[in-house]
């Protein structure tokens, strides 16, 4: 019982690092990206890359991952946001997919469709205590999280780049007629939101194997998760990240393994036929 | 109509009687086959996509509710003439469960609760192997039949479908040209104007999507008992997201334009089969390019040609 829950909360570490990806871009640009669950895919197969491949010391392969997603946030910026600037979300949501598609196929043709495994950053005997077992991974993921976490809400709130993304998602007319670096803070955001996904993937990749086709699933946790929690909601994505971690592992356990990847979406529409705008509330509202 | 309008519908009849004079290829023929059934599928996703606007990854699933429903009534000895009906029964039904709670949600919302009925749906028809054969799908399922009359290989199934394809469009048109197509496109230009104009929008989205999923339920039972084969792989996540690209890339709300881009994309990957994982690359590449270039799909560019031939 209490493995379970540790097992399901670190799950959802990985599902709510995850979330705060997509969060970040959606606060700037109000878009919400479908590919996110292809770029963590990406960030596990450059840390392999580097980790296992090039033999790169652990460090020294997660900066490198952290500053390719960085290039890669702002190149899927250009492609996929740029030429569609103001017009309606669905097609957005479309070229997002779009872009998810070429991410993964590329993946499959650079690194072939096996699963590879990366190990983890840490080492060490699991800690034990009253009959729970609590790997390095897993702690190390728990940390990275509340590190994440408290640096993203600073972020947000005491620095002024937060003040412009804020000022860009209110109004992105309005910040460029006063001045703000409007492009630049939406390269920023894009960049920040692929470097978190692509931690998630170099968290995910030493507990399951990183395959070019393990984006999708992911992803869509992540939508889960965002929408649970209220798109935009820092505190609820995180929430929200633990929550479905615990119903999948408690699901997967006590009711049906077959239906593992069910339980989210229906959890997901339950909490939207009762609160429309996630458990919550969302952060912005729709223009008229 | 003028000779503008009825030209591209006579020439494309024409050209669609030919083909089997020209090719007696079974594989050919097959491909076409489904490249017709999902050309009514995608005339089914406009509805709700192309006219009122709501985003919709739910479409693969009715497919396949069709299709498993027809393939599990048929194989247990129910007679053909049943099928339609009971397809269009379960799908209106679904239909109902997840657009009642959900068509008011807004775009991303409604995006994920769609993917998520498509993936329930998926989950269900994998797992309850008994009934539906698991992955591995329903084989050798009894074709079409009534009452001892039912088309004979490949070539008249393909007759039989351009039939169904063309009263489905030009049932489609007919709902374009009616109060109920006028009101979809309300919705689609601004819910709240159209609220203020006296359309029941939430009313209006629900017709569309249950409109949308009986064509798929229909096309889906079609599918079953012409190919005789069902997977679970014909009617997944991604098939959701192919149905919505061939409504992008053929043109959103114009009914020639679902016909080129289901077609289309039907036989596209088995042309281009040589260039391997690369396919998909480019693919998804031409869709961004599709939207950002020509945001009306392959539709609006040949109804771009007269003007510039005018132009000269």
């Amino acid at each position: 019982m209490g493995q379970l829950v540790v097992n399901g909360l670190a799950l959802g570490s990985i599902y709510a690092l995850v979330a705060l990806g997509l969060l970040l871009i959606f606060n700037t640009v109000q878009i919400v990206n479908f590919a996110q669950g292809q770029l963590l895919m990406l960030g596990a197969f450059i840390g392999i890359s580097g980790a296992v491949t090039h033999e790169l010391p652990m460090a020294l392969a997660w900066a490198s991952t952290m500053l390719a997603m960085a290039l890669i946030g702002i190149v899927f910026m250009v492609l996929v946001y740029f030429p569609l600037r103001g017009r309606p979300p669905f097609l957005v949501i479309l070229t997002t997919i779009a872009m998810g598609i070429v991410l993964e196929n590329i993946a499959l043709i650079v690194w072939g469709p096996l699963p590879v495994s990366l190990p983890s950053p840490v080492r060490g005997p699991p800690l034990r205590f009253a009959g729970v077992v609590i790997s390095m991974h897993q702690l190390f993921i728990f940390c990275t999280l509340a590190v994440i976490l408290l640096l993203q809400y600073l972020m947000l709130t005491r620095t002024r780049f937060g003040i412009l993304m804020q000022a860009t998602a209110q109004d992105l007319h309005t910040a460029r007629l006063v001045g703000i670096p409007v492009n630049r803070t939406i390269a920023v955001a894009f960049a920040f939101g692929a470097i978190l996904s692509g931690i998630a993937g170099l968290l995910v990749a030493p507990i399951f194997l990183a395959e070019p086709t393990m984006g999708g699933s992911l992803g869509l946790k992540g939508f889960v998760v965002s929408v649970i929690g209220g798109f935009g909601n820092l505190p609820g994505a995180v929430i929200g990240g633990l929550f479905l971690g615990l119903i999948e592992t408690f699901g997967a356990r006590y009711i049906s393994s077959n239906f593992r990847d069910a339980y989210a979406f229906i959890v997901m529409i339950a909490v939207l036929v009762a609160w429309p705008r996630g458990l919550f509330g969302e952060k912005s509202s729709e223009k008229v | 109509m003028t000779v503008k309008h009825w030209f591209p519908l006579a020439l494309g009849a024409v050209v669609a009687l030919l083909i089997p004079a020209v090719t007696h290829d079974n594989y050919v023929i097959q491909l076409l086959n489904i490249a017709i059934l999902n050309a009514i599928v995608v005339l089914g996703l406009n509805f709700a996509t192309g006219w009122v606007g709501q985003i919709n990854f739910g479409q693969a699933a009715f497919y396949g509710l069709g299709a498993y429903t027809t393939g599990i009534a048929t194989k247990a000895g129910l007679p053909w003439i049943t099928t339609p009906f009971l397809s269009v029964v379960i799908v209106m039904g679904a239909s109902l469960v997840l657009g009642l709670p959900t068509l008011r949600l807004r775009t991303y919302y409604l995006a994920m609760t769609t993917i998520g009925f498509g993936e329930i749906v998926r989950l269900i028809i994998v797992h309850w192997e008994p009934v539906t054969g698991g992955t591995s799908g329903l084989r050798a399922i009894p074709g079409i039949n009534v009452f001892g009359i039912g088309p004979q290989g490949q070539i008249q199934h393909y007759y039989l479908l351009i039939v169904v394809l063309g009263l489905a469009a030009s049932i489609a048109a007919r709902i374009r040209q009616s109060s109920l197509g006028r009101a979809m496109i309300a919705t689609k230009d601004s819910e709240i104007a159209a609220e203020q104009s006296g359309v029941d929008t939430t009313r209006t989205k629900l017709i569309a999507f249950t409109i949308g999923a009986v064509y798929a339920g229909l096309a889906g039972c079609l599918y079953a008992s012409s190919i005789r084969f069902i997977s679970p792989d014909s009617f997944s996540g991604t098939q959701a997201i192919l149905l919505m690209t061939m409504l992008i890339v053929g043109g959103m709300g114009s009914i020639p334009g679902c016909i080129i881009g289901a077609v289309g994309l039907t036989i596209l990957p088995e042309a281009l089969r040589f260039l391997g994982q690369w396919y998909l690359v480019l693919y998804g590449l031409g869709v961004i390019a599709v939207i950002v270039l020509a945001p009306g799909g392959l539709a609006s560019l040949a109804s771009r040609l007269p003007r510039w031939a005018g132009a000269r």
